[in-house]
């Protein structure tokens, strides 16, 4: 959450020089050493920036709670590195050849923390649960919108029936949404949407300890033999006992880490991470998110967005790589998709393929009619500036894209004279802009894993957050065909001509970066690792810490 | 005055409860008033369709009339139920309970600290004994009266913490994680009590009893205590509600940069996500606390200065 913006930017240059002090002095030196081999025992502390919202796996909204859901709970499937789909608790699945029904194999000899074992029952228990009335809309309404139902066959094997193909069903499957929680749980948890100490999974970890606002605490389960392929071990976890501590500033996650009080950080934004990589003692990684990349959405329901123009005017005149490097120094990658380039259903063909030319810009201004200048500078069109707004919800801004905007403002006044206007308001403000179409960029990303579900939602005409008010046929036709769509090759062919269709012919994007995430961890942990394909931090299943 | 000696009490605990009421209401009123509504709140970020926001309706019984579900609230909050929490779909009794502990002791260390401080330094320094400590001392009073809390946590933090390694950063274990948010709260309370302190002091060492008391021979470190003091905390003991204002407000700021649990926290997120129920409830804690606390000062005005015992 964003403490006030000013008070930020003073503490970040204050505290950047406090820390460069600390650096060059003779401070407490961080716990030294290397990791070494693999080893089992120890505990770690992990601070995070997010405090989960819930711990309830099925309720699951935060991409940044994504590496504590995975610490308890699983999935019947799982991505690879390559984006492909391997078992977990389903050892298999097979797509009847109408794509009406999936059968999933069970892994054998699995339980629950609770004692209980895992079996097709409580793959139906979970599922049936997801349905039920007022427990989890959003997954009933979207992720399973097109199941019909869930049959046992035995106690090894489950059948999906849906209403129409559907292949993000299994997407579904391999997300936290689709974690298997014990029946008994479902039954007898005390506030089961809130989740908790209280609810078993057949994870690696058990959560035995929860402080609000202050820490999770998590203990290695004993039992635990059935690590998906895309983990670096099998049997248990190496550490005895992981705690995730939230530090929501990150000045203060950062200063932890130096200090030798945490061991692991995650969100390092761009102007801590000369500290962690000039610190031999400390190593960064990063991954780009999944997903759907970080993207101004352009209103085409009213002026002056409506004009194709206007939009490409729009694009040609934000130089991309510099605004990013003005506000990212070089730890941004730009995106040129509403795809992420992490993605494998990426288009690379779209790259280097528009922005930056601000003489093509004019150009598409003078063109579209947008001809007069004011007082200020600003374009004009009979009498009325072209002026566009970006309303931003304060609660969700994250890796400073309000400074961001800033730049970009600057960008498409200086270089084509429009005049971008930013209001950083609260969550229902922005909401009854959006309702209202007060609105003419709508700024997003997502952290779906595939980047089909998030274009569903963004792109298609009835999409529930389909901000560029775009009302498309072909675009229709061609999100559905790649939900009904089960071969990867032709998968990706038929978003290939989706994103050509949404990005190059309609100029509906300006798509700016692909949102990554970051760890900074002590050179005595090991097993630091991203989770494949979501590119967010893993689960602590293989962090080991040396002696 | 005929009746009771209870009536005051009575009158007290009558116009307590009015504040509590208002204060609910104004609260329930401003929400409402707020963009957006309370739907829109549920939905945050997520996905939304005609379905999920119809379920979410019918799950809160948000198609009620506001009228009627103000006075639901007002009925449930009599009976001592604060509801559920949207966001975090937990009761909100349970949500505050378990934070209330930990904010109690910083506001307890903070104002300890605080007023200890203050009055050491209002002592040290009033009259015109010392006059560049005095100099020194209110200027450094209004750097701190000044400084964001957050900026003097992150600096506190920095070299005391990151640097020397003294006190741990984050959290609620125990002492050492109470030093430095108690002291980063404490800092600005002190310097304005300060200096609100040593004026009061100044303006009692020139009273005639003053005088008198030095006549008799009284020594300048017992007229500072016994006589100059207790006249110079009347003004102070009138900003304790102040002072629980500032309590509350830092606590979000300080528990923001340690890590530390508090209803601080709890409050920051339930207002950014409008999670209506927690903040009624935290808002009518609030009410209930200040008159408590505004009622404690009156009874220590009767216990500092004799004369208004009489009346």
């Amino acid at each position: 959450m964003p403490a006030h913006p000013l008070r930020t930017r003073a503490a970040v240059a204050l505290t950047a020089l406090l820390v460069t002090l600390a650096g060059c002095s003779t401070g407490p030196a961080p716990a030294a050493g290397t990791a070494g081999a693999p080893r089992s025992g120890g505990t770690v502390t992990w601070a995070v920036e997010t405090e989960p919202i819930t711990l309830n796996p099925h309720q699951y909204a935060q991409a940044k709670v994504r590496l504590l859901v995975w610490n308890t709970f699983e999935s019947l499937l799982t991505y690879d590195q390559q984006g492909r789909l391997v078992p977990w608790l389903a050892t298999a699945w097979q797509a009847a050849p109408d794509g009406l029904s999936y059968t999933l194999t069970l892994r054998d000899k699995v339980t629950f923390s609770d004692g209980a074992a895992f079996d097709a029952a409580a793959v139906k228990a979970n599922i049936d649960k997801l349905r039920e009335p007022g427990y989890a809309p959003t997954v009933a309404a979207v992720q399973l919108h097109n199941l019909k139902e869930v049959q046992v066959l035995d106690p090894r094997r489950v059948r999906l029936l849906l209403t129409a193909p559907d292949v993000l069903i299994l997407d579904f499957l391999a997300s936290p949404q689709g974690a298997q929680v014990s029946p008994r749980s479902l039954r007898e948890a005390k506030n089961l949407k809130a989740g908790g100490v209280d609810l078993a999974g057949t994870g690696p970890f058990v959560l035995d300890r929860y402080v609000p606002g202050q820490e999770l605490h998590y203990k290695r389960n004993p039992a635990y033999d059935w690590a998906p392929p895309t983990a670096g071990h099998t049997g248990p976890a190496h550490l005895d006992g992981i705690t995730y501590r939230f530090l929501k500033e990150s000045a203060v996650r950062v200063g932890a880490l130096t200090s030798g009080q945490v061991q692991l950080i995650e969100g390092v934004p761009a102007t801590d991470q000369p500290t962690v990589t000039a610190n031999p003692t400390l190593r960064l990684s990063r991954q780009l998110n999944s997903g759907s990349a970080y993207s101004y959405y352009l209103n085409t329901s009213h002026a002056p967005f409506d004009d194709k123009r206007v939009r490409q005017a729009f694009r040609e005149a934000v130089d991309v790589d510099a605004v990013l490097k003005a506000v990212y120094r070089d730890t941004a990658t730009r995106a040129w998709s509403v795809v992420s380039p992490s993605s494998p259903l990426y288009d690379k063909r779209l790259e280097g393929t528009y922005g930056g030319d601000t003489a093509k810009a004019n150009a598409l201004l003078d063109q579209a009619g947008w001809t007069g200048r004011d007082a200020d500078g600003y374009r004009t069109r009979a009498g009325k500036r072209l002026t566009v707004r970006l309303v931003q919800a304060a609660p969700y801004v994250r890796d400073r894209r309000d400074i961001l905007a800033q730049a970009v403002q600057a960008a498409v006044k200086q270089s084509a004279g429009i005049d971008l206007k930013i209001t950083l308001v609260d969550q229902g403000t922005a909401q009854q802009a959006f309702e209202t179409n007060q609105y003419e960029v709508f700024d997003n990303s997502r952290a779906d894993t595939d980047a089909g579900a998030a274009l569903n939602l963004l792109l298609h005409s009835k999409g529930g957050i389909n901000r560029t008010r775009t009302d498309d046929r072909r675009t229709d036709a061609l999100l559905e065909a790649g939900q009904a769509t089960a071969d990867p090759g032709r998968r990706a062919a038929v978003y290939a001509d989706l994103q050509q269709r949404v990005v190059t012919e309609q100029a509906l994007v300006l798509p700016l970066y692909a949102p990554a995430d970051q760890i900074a961890a002590s050179t005595a942990v090991g097993g630091v690792r991203f989770e494949p394909t979501a590119g967010v931090p893993a689960s602590a299943y293989d962090l080991w810490i040396g002696n | 005055m005929a009746g009771s000696p209870l009536r005051p009490v009575l009158r007290r605990v009558g116009s307590g409860l009015v504040v509590l009421w208002a204060a609910a209401t104004a609260a329930y009123l401003a929400l409402l008033a707020a963009p957006g509504d309370t739907v829109d709140a549920i939905v945050g970020e997520g996905a939304d369709t005609p379905q999920i926001r119809a379920d979410i309706v019918a799950e809160w019984g948000l198609d009620r009339p506001a009228v009627v579900q103000y006075l639901d609230y007002l009925g449930r909050l009599v009976t001592g139920d604060l509801g559920r929490s949207y966001l975090l779909q937990r009761p909100v009794a349970e949500v505050i309970g378990e934070q209330l502990a930990p904010t109690l002791a910083l506001a307890l260390a903070a104002a300890g600290l605080g007023v200890l401080l203050a009055v050491t330094v209002a002592i040290g320094t009033a009259g015109d004994r010392r006059p560049w400590l005095r100099r020194a001392s209110s200027g450094a009073e209004l750097l701190l009266v000044s400084t964001p809390s957050f900026l003097i946590g992150i600096v506190l933090l920095s070299v005391l913490s990151f640097r020397f390694g003294l006190f741990p950063v984050a959290g609620a274990h125990g002492f050492g994680s109470l030093v430095l948010p108690a002291v980063t709260l404490a800092l600005p309370i002190a310097g304005l009590l300060a200096q609100v302190l040593r004026d009061g002091l100044d303006r009692a060492l020139d009273e005639p009893f003053v005088l008198t008391a030095r006549a008799r021979g009284v020594r300048e470190r017992v007229v500072l205590l016994r006589h100059a003091l207790r006249h110079a905390s009347l003004p102070a003991v009138t900003l304790a509600g102040w002072l629980f204002g500032i309590l509350l407000g830092g606590a979000v700021i300080v528990e923001q940069v340690f890590g530390r649990p508090g209803l601080g926290q709890v409050t920051l997120a339930a207002v950014t996500a409008k999670d209506m129920p927690v903040v009624l409830a935290v808002v009518t804690l609030s009410a209930a606390v200040y008159v408590a606390v505004n009622t404690a000062a009156d009874l220590t005005y009767l216990l500092v200065d004799p004369r208004l015992r009489r009346s």
